[in-house]
């Protein structure tokens, strides 16, 4: 994993444990709803809403919808984050 | 397709009634004497018993419920800040501003505040709508 995944990785994980009121997580690229108890639909809206907030970002609901795992959402905040420079 | 944009803004008028004031007590019982005690609230510094701040709560059911301009919507969150007491008998006015919008899962934030006839902020927070 490079620097910049590693980093957004981590903040993800800050966002998630604050959401989801969770200490125990621990996020990986390969990370899904699957492997979180709490990450259902609704927790998945405020999981967004804090996401896009925090890197002061808005994805559209087909890119939502597109993210299979952690590591896709790590990309498309890198990618989202480079078209704004 | 969510039918607000940022810094749209909606109001409402309410009034603490009698009505309103009986039905938070019967329904949930609150009765702590600055809420039904005249005299012990006037001993706490108020001007006379002290409403439910969370008869406000109802307000912004209400209001997101009701008074929006869309009824296929659900409360994600909601924040109150209680700055000064209610009494009965006052009327308040609900002004709520559209803060932010989330259009990949359609969540709308709104900004609000509960001002008397005084204009005086009696309370003021956030809350968060989805759009199904």
């Amino acid at each position: 994993m490079d620097k910049e995944t590693t980093e957004i990785l981590h903040e993800i994980n800050d966002i998630f444990i604050d959401v989801l009121d969770d200490d125990s997580i621990i996020l990986t690229p390969e990370t899904t709803s699957d492997d979180i108890e709490d990450w259902d639909s609704l927790t998945h809206i405020q999981l967004v809403v804090a996401i896009e907030k925090h890197f002061k970002m808005k994805f559209t609901a087909q890119e939502i919808r597109s993210w299979s795992n952690v590591g896709e959402m790590v990309e498309a905040i890198i990618n989202r984050s480079k078209l704004a420079i | 397709m969510i039918p607000f944009k940022e810094d749209d803004t909606f109001s409402a008028a309410f009034t603490l009634s009698q009505q309103v004031y009986d039905g938070f007590i019967s329904t949930f019982g609150d009765i702590n004497p600055l809420h039904t005690d005249a005299s012990f609230a006037r001993d706490k510094g108020f001007e006379d018993k002290v409403m439910q701040g969370n008869i406000l709560n109802g307000f912004i059911s209400y209001f997101i419920g009701m008074a929006l301009p869309i009824k296929n919507v659900i409360i994600l969150s909601q924040d109150i800040l209680f700055r000064a007491p209610v009494y009965m008998g006052e009327s308040l006015t609900l002004m709520a501003k559209v803060e932010d919008i989330h259009e990949s899962v359609n969540v709308v934030t709104f900004k609000y505040d509960f001002t008397n006839k005084q204009n005086i902020k009696v309370a003021k927070g956030h809350f968060q709508i989805g759009i199904l």
